[in-house]
């Protein structure tokens, strides 16, 4: 068999010049899915940490059951919307405490910026959300949070029967995180594990519109002395913490 | 000077030998991408703190050595090194062939291959993986062009070969940021990474070049001018040392501050430390330099080779270091304090990469390994004989 070097030259070079010029090439118009949110909102959380129950775990049982997360029972690959952190001083100076995390839906996040096909974007009411029909599972954002704030889809999942049918199921292979519960928020209701802890009586959470100079958490954010989680890294995080 | 080029045979019981072997090993490789895919990445031994395991270590480090085993044609083109010139589109089809190898790995490793189209499409700017598209893709069309001046068109050898340079400092730049400009993660984040990532670069492209020249000339039956495999050898002892400068940099500008040293004491002794002191340290870098500085031993091919093969697994392991011991290392939500949680803050993350992750990776060499077979069978890669100006005498320790 022989073969004409200068034709194979010729085709190897050009299929890469056409795969180097195709992303130039704009095909598809973006879908203005969720981001055309109103940017008259900044929605944010506020958790008092002091009123934290360190055995309680209602807000993360209200979010797996309102966002269909399934439990795969591998610590190491389930789905972790938001969990409780325990977290003890190395100088034992003060008692341990536990806080939920969750994503901090960042003014500039990370994961956005490092995200190849913008399938992680921030929505302008500052609601951080990871469309999953994009997502190629590349996994850059979730070295790029500084939360962990992210799981991939490890294994392959089917809609749960008695699930939450507002919230579509996540494919395997796809990265997911937390949504401030968005669906109820457009509703104007406040994100699942709120509205639980509330319920519960222990009431840590809170959650509001910052652009909004009357609500409650504008206020307790001016007043008091709210911190965030690692504030040197710059990214402005949305979950304000209260006793921290 | 310049022996005429011409393609190898490939009639020999050996090379369909080979050919088929490599075969098996891309046919396994396959086969593990499509059961991953079928089943999903918990096949893999990845999990949420180790995102990407062995398959980004394969595929980083050929990426990484294909932009240093260009090197060799830049020697001729750039720098002048006339007796190079005779290896240069052999150079320059080798760092095709690696980079190929290296992406399919990359994107056979998505959680949705499938849609790989979308990063053609919606491009994010800002997103160092974009960037890397680019890279990559324009790396493959600058020694495209380079190969098509070499043998077409001597007169554009020049500026060719030097663009192909100039993207291969970018290239290598921008697999070294990828890392490096994340700054949670306190293994990766430094200015350093990427000079670093280039100078590993430089030694595993010289050592995967010579390697295969030594092969390739012996099991066809060429001749090669040992002299100029000692001038490959100085180029590989003068990279490793060039590795070396830049760990010892890094490490000295890392201990002048205290806000590392729970890291980098995490990275000495730490779960981690074996790959970095049995891998990186010992076998990259002291086990390379003692033989190349040893005059029994880098005065003889078999030194010189076991000093390359040794470079390269050093390479392997440099790259499996930065990555997994990079990704394993707790993310610090509470600096100086202790976090504990059932998503496993505050832990060092367990990785050791599963058979399906290992055959998907080498997978990739083996499709690096065909690709340079048919090469060498289809085009005049390299010369009938290789040979050195008779005034030109390498230095020897
Ligand atoms: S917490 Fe993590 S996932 Fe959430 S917005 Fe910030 S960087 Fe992104
Ligand atoms: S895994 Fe998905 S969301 Fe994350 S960076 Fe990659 S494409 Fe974006």
């Amino acid at each position: 068999m022989t073969m004409d070097r200068r034709t194979v030259l010729g085709m190897g070079g050009a299929a890469a010049v056409g795969v180097l010029l195709a992303p130039g090439v704009q095909l598809i118009a973006a879908p203005p899915n969720e981001t055309a949110a109103a940017n008259a909102h900044r929605w944010a959380m506020l958790v008092d940490i002091t009123k934290c129950n360190p055995a309680c775990t209602a807000c993360i049982d209200a979010c797996r059951k309102e966002n269909n997360i399934p439990l795969f029972g591998d610590p190491a690959r389930d789905i972790h919307w938001i969990r409780k952190v325990e977290v003890q001083d190395k100088e034992r100076q003060r008692p341990p405490f536990t806080l939920p995390v969750l994503c901090n839906h960042c003014e500039y996040p990370p994961c956005v910026h490092v995200c190849p096909t913008s399938a992680s974007f921030v929505r302008k009411d500052g609601i951080v959300l990871v469309d999953e029909h994009r997502c190629i599972g590349c996994r850059y954002c979730m070295i790029a949070c500084p939360y962990k704030a992210r799981s991939l889809v490890y294994f392959p999942t089917k809609p749960p029967k008695d699930g939450n049918p507002q919230v579509p199921i996540r494919a395997k292979g796809v990265v997911e995180k937390c949504t401030f519960c968005v669906h109820r928020v457009d509703d104007g209701q406040p994100p699942a594990c709120v509205e639980t802890c509330q319920q519960s009586g222990h009431a840590a959470m809170m959650f509001g519109d910052l652009n909004d100079p009357q609500s409650e958490i504008s206020q307790r954010v001016k007043t008091l002395r709210t911190e965030t989680i690692r504030p040197d890294l710059g990214l402005k995080p949305h979950v304000h913490y209260q006793g921290l | 000077m310049i022996s005429n080029y011409t393609a190898i045979e490939g009639q020999s019981f050996r090379y369909w030998i080979l050919l088929g072997i490599l075969g098996g090993f891309f046919l396994l490789g396959f086969g593990a991408f499509v059961y991953m895919e079928v089943y999903g990445h918990g096949v893999s031994n990845m999990n949420n703190q180790v995102v990407w395991g062995a398959p980004h270590v394969f595929a980083i480090s050929l990426l990484v050595m294909a932009s240093g085993a260009l090197n060799l044609a830049s020697m001729a083109t750039v720098f002048a090194a006339k007796h190079y010139k005779q290896f240069r589109r052999f150079s320059a089809f080798l760092a095709i062939v690696l980079l190929a190898g290296g992406l399919t790995v990359l994107l056979l490793d998505l959680g949705r291959p499938d849609r790989l189209l979308l990063t053609m499409i919606h491009m994010n700017f800002r997103s160092m993986f974009t960037w890397n598209v680019f890279l990559y893709t324009g790396f493959i069309v600058l020694c495209f062009l380079y190969l098509w001046s070499m043998f077409e068109h001597e007169k554009y050898v020049k500026i060719a070969g030097s663009a192909a340079f100039a993207g291969r400092l970018i290239l290598t730049t921008g697999t070294g940021s990828i890392f490096g400009v994340i700054h949670a993660r306190e293994v990766f984040h430094s200015a350093i990474t990427a000079p670093t990532f280039i100078a590993v670069s430089l030694t595993s492209g010289t050592s995967i070049c010579l390697l295969l020249l030594v092969a390739t000339f012996r099991y066809t039956g060429r001749d090669m001018d040992m002299r100029l495999i000692h001038g490959m050898r100085n180029m590989l002892t003068f990279f490793t040392l060039l590795v070396f400068y830049l760990f010892v940099v890094e490490k000295f500008t890392k201990y002048y501050s205290p806000a590392f040293y729970e890291v980098e004491g995490w990275i000495l002794a730490g779960p981690y430390s074996g790959l970095y002191w049995g891998g990186v340290i010992l076998l990259g870098l002291f086990a390379p330099l003692a033989i190349l500085f040893n005059p029994r031993m880098s005065n003889k091919i078999s030194g010189i080779m076991t000093a390359a093969f040794l470079s390269i697994l050093g390479e392997f392991a440099f790259v499996a270091h930065v990555l997994i011991a990079g990704q394993a290392y707790p993310l610090q939500l509470f600096p100086g304090h202790e976090v504990s949680s059932l998503f496993l803050d505050g832990q060092s993350a367990v990785y050791s990469p599963s058979f399906v992750e290992l055959l998907l990776g080498l997978g990739g060499v083996a499709l690096a390994g065909i690709l340079y077979l048919l090469g060498i069978r289809f085009f005049r890669l390299l010369p009938k004989k290789a040979v050195a100006p008779e005034d030109w005498h390498p230095w020897n320790p």
